[in-house]
């Protein structure tokens, strides 16, 4: 008895564990997608990291009800688990009618190849829809455009004024004048960069400025084009940069076992001078400082260097919903100046089209944010943030392959053959 | 109550647990079987058959075979490690009458705490600059030993196995401990009067009498170490760079960051393929020393 119990314990932990990886769960859903003239919406969005950003976005929604009669419920999940859920719930028609989601071909790229996103390249010139060229780019598939694109991020280096003051140093204007900068910081007693990347996925963002730098917008383009071999001399400099900062003492005791919360308190403590990373940073910079930040591109090898820039998440409209019309007002509430200038007083994100910044009650060191941005949109050299660009796959061997080359797992060589692979 | 109608009962008292088992383990389990032989991506409706092609790749991939290779570690230590600590801990306090509860409650504790808060916890206690680890060993002079821990490819699976051993030794103390309680004292006595040391009163005397038990704590903690997922999850996410990967997150990440359904499933289906030897004969085994107690 007691052996066939047993029996059918081990079978049905075999059958939970081959569930549990099937994901074919149904999807919770409490809510109604529409279609019973209650002109209402549903708004999925990625969890965000401010609760309190949540309540001002549900007090600005309600503007747009008041403007239109279009009750949007907001609803929130991580993002792990919407990576998840999103796609099932988008299948069975059951899902949000608009929802944000990254833009890029591994994101909203891969919905709409297959279908489950609505086009709006006709509502795009019926509204007058005004985007940056870049941003637009990365939300078309196949000549048509499929949503409004993300926030744009930028990336590169924010650095302590006073520490930097205090120890004499300018603004490094090239490698050489950044590893100057290192050495003396690193002999106050102070970490020069805080860089953690325990997640793994820091290791994308730490290439992805240290690339752009050296090989420049187009250089990034071919690389991601396959135009240019990942096994390029550029990539493994690259990697071999972050190896030897490593090895000199420029980032903290063991980088692998520093998550990014910890390295962005490393930062605000003071105990680092700078750090590597994104423009999304700005407001929690603001609010954890009491001395001056400046905000400059990743130096490249022969000078200051370009930013890196990439896409957040933007709103899709599901191909299922049967509030279309509605959808397609929020859209265009959502792609209207009037929004982008809420967005970048509120949120402190950077819309992806131009907002006047005369006026605008924003810190000295975010208005000098959009102004990089507006000017990067109308022709300056951008780099380009790997992630968002390329498949699952490449992703992994990139951010294994910077925590293998932090650790002395695999030389740079390795990890750039790795990644040449999965280009291909 | 007739025998017809209590038969009647029988079955409608039963046929809700039924039709929860039909509805979330026969047919997920059924729905798995398929999902193994096509591949899946989680967007294509209409995946294409590809036969065995993820059991052959699943054979030919070394993120598997090093995967399996942290299972088999964890596998040993993690049985071997709270077994052995939690039966010392359970004959130290064996005759302890005082404060007897607070030691039981104070070492079952870590079992009874969320994984996920458990890692967390130890992952700031490990943290390199901060966490106390490392503080402590300064203190004592070992600054030499003082790594990160999690995020070293040398320490970080130890360091998670350190974590579970914690846990899982709470467990492992209270459930031999009550067992010890059930030991026959004048089986015990007479050995000693017959001149048996502590060791042979241990393993002639006092292990046979509680081998059911003992074996019963054993198949648990060991068949965890083919299923373990979650703390690992938490604390390192297998990194860094795959160093403290186990079957059961290279199960995870495959299904659902790379989105290849088909290969984590087949992935999950091998875990417990490989887990059922071991529990069959690890029954058999207690079966046969529970009816040899009996006889």
């Amino acid at each position: 008895m007691r052996t066939s119990l047993t029996r059918a314990a081990v079978v049905a932990a075999a059958c939970l564990l081959a569930a549990a990886c099937t994901g074919t769960t149904a999807p919770a859903d409490d809510g109604d997608s529409g279609g019973d003239g209650a002109q209402s919406l549903r708004y999925l969005i990625e969890e965000q990291e401010d609760a309190e950003a949540n309540k001002e976005l549900e007090k600005h929604l309600g503007e747009f009800t008041q403007e239109t009669g279009i009750e949007v419920e907001l609803e929130t999940l991580p993002l792990d688990a919407m990576r998840t859920v999103l796609q099932t719930q988008l299948r069975s028609g059951e899902g949000p009618d608009v929802f944000a989601w990254g833009s890029g071909p591994s994101f909203g790229g891969a919905l709409a190849e297959a279908g489950l996103v609505k086009d709006l390249t006709a509502a795009y010139e019926e509204n007058d829809w005004q985007v940056y060229d870049f941003a637009k780019e990365r939300v078309t598939v196949d000549g048509k455009v499929y949503g409004l694109p993300g926030e744009a991020e930028t990336i590169g280096l924010f650095y302590n004024k006073d520490i930097f003051a205090e120890l004499g140093l300018e603004e490094p204007k090239s490698l050489e004048d950044l590893q100057a900068a290192s050495e003396a910081v690193k002999a106050a007693g102070k970490t020069p960069m805080a860089v953690g990347n325990k997640e793994g996925w820091e290791g994308g963002h730490l290439l992805s400025m240290a690339l752009s730098s050296a090989v420049g917008g187009e250089g990034m383009q071919a690389l991601l084009d396959g135009e240019k071999s990942w096994t390029s001399p550029e990539v493994v400099q690259a990697l071999t940069l972050w190896q030897d900062f490593n090895k000199k003492g420029y980032l903290p005791k063991s980088p692998t076992s520093v998550d990014y919360d910890t390295s962005t308190s490393l930062f605000y403590s003071g105990e680092a001078a700078m750090i590597p990373t994104g423009s999304w940073l700005v407001a929690e910079i603001e609010d954890n400082t009491d001395f001056e930040v400046g905000y400059i591109p990743f130096p490249g090898p022969d000078g200051p260097g370009i930013f890196t820039g990439g896409l957040g998440s933007g709103p899709y409209v599901s191909a299922t919903t049967k509030n279309e019309e509605e959808a397609i007002q929020f859209i265009d509430f959502l792609a209207s100046p009037e929004h982008g200038k809420w967005v970048v007083e509120n949120l402190a994100t950077i819309p992806p089209m131009e907002v006047e910044t005369e006026g605008l009650d924003v810190s000295p060191l975010f208005k000098q944010v959009l102004e990089d941005t507006a000017e990067l949109s109308s022709g300056g050299d951008f780099g380009l943030n790997i992630d968002v660009l390329v498949s699952d796959a490449f992703n992994e061997a990139m951010w294994d392959g910077v925590q293998g080359v932090l650790t002395g797992q695999r030389t740079p060589q390795e990890v750039a053959q790795a990644l040449e692979a999965e280009q291909a | 109550m007739t025998r017809k109608a209590q038969a009647r009962l029988g079955v409608l008292l039963v046929v809700p647990l039924l039709l929860l088992v039909g509805i979330f383990l026969v047919f997920p389990m059924i729905n798995a079987v398929y999902y193994v032989f096509v591949d899946f991506n989680g967007i294509n409706p209409a995946p294409p058959w590809v036969g065995l092609a993820n059991f052959t790749e699943l054979a030919q991939d070394p993120d598997v075979w090093a995967a399996f290779s942290n299972n088999i570690i964890w596998i040993v230590l993690g049985t071997v490690g709270p077994i052995v600590l939690g039966l010392a801990l359970a004959l130290l306090l064996w005759h302890v009458e005082r404060g007897s509860v607070f030691y039981r409650v104070a070492f079952f504790l870590p079992y009874i705490l969320p994984q996920v808060a458990v890692g967390v916890v130890w992952g700031w206690i490990y943290e390199p600059s901060r966490g106390w680890l490392n503080k402590v060993l300064e203190t004592v002079g070992l600054g030499g030993l003082t790594t990160g821990w999690l995020g070293n490819p040398d320490t970080a699976l130890y360091a998670v196995l350190a974590t579970a051993v914690w846990v899982t030794l709470g467990f492992v103390f209270v459930i031999l401990l009550s067992a010890l309680k059930g030991v026959d004292m004048d089986i015990v006595d007479a050995a000693r009067l017959d001149g048996a040391n502590g060791w042979q009163r241990l393993v002639h005397i006092v292990l046979p009498q509680i081998m059911p038990v003992f074996l019963m704590v054993t198949t648990i903690t060991l068949l965890g170490g083919f299923s373990v997922f979650d703390i690992i999850f938490v604390m390192t996410g297998g990194g860094p760079a795959g160093a403290s990967e186990v079957l059961g997150t290279l199960a995870y990440s495959s299904a659902f960051q790379l989105n290849r359904i088909s290969y984590g499933t087949a992935l999950a289906l091998v875990i417990t393929l490989l887990a059922i030897p071991f529990a069959v004969w690890l029954n058999r085994l207690q079966r046969r020393v529970s009816l040899e107690g009996t006889s």
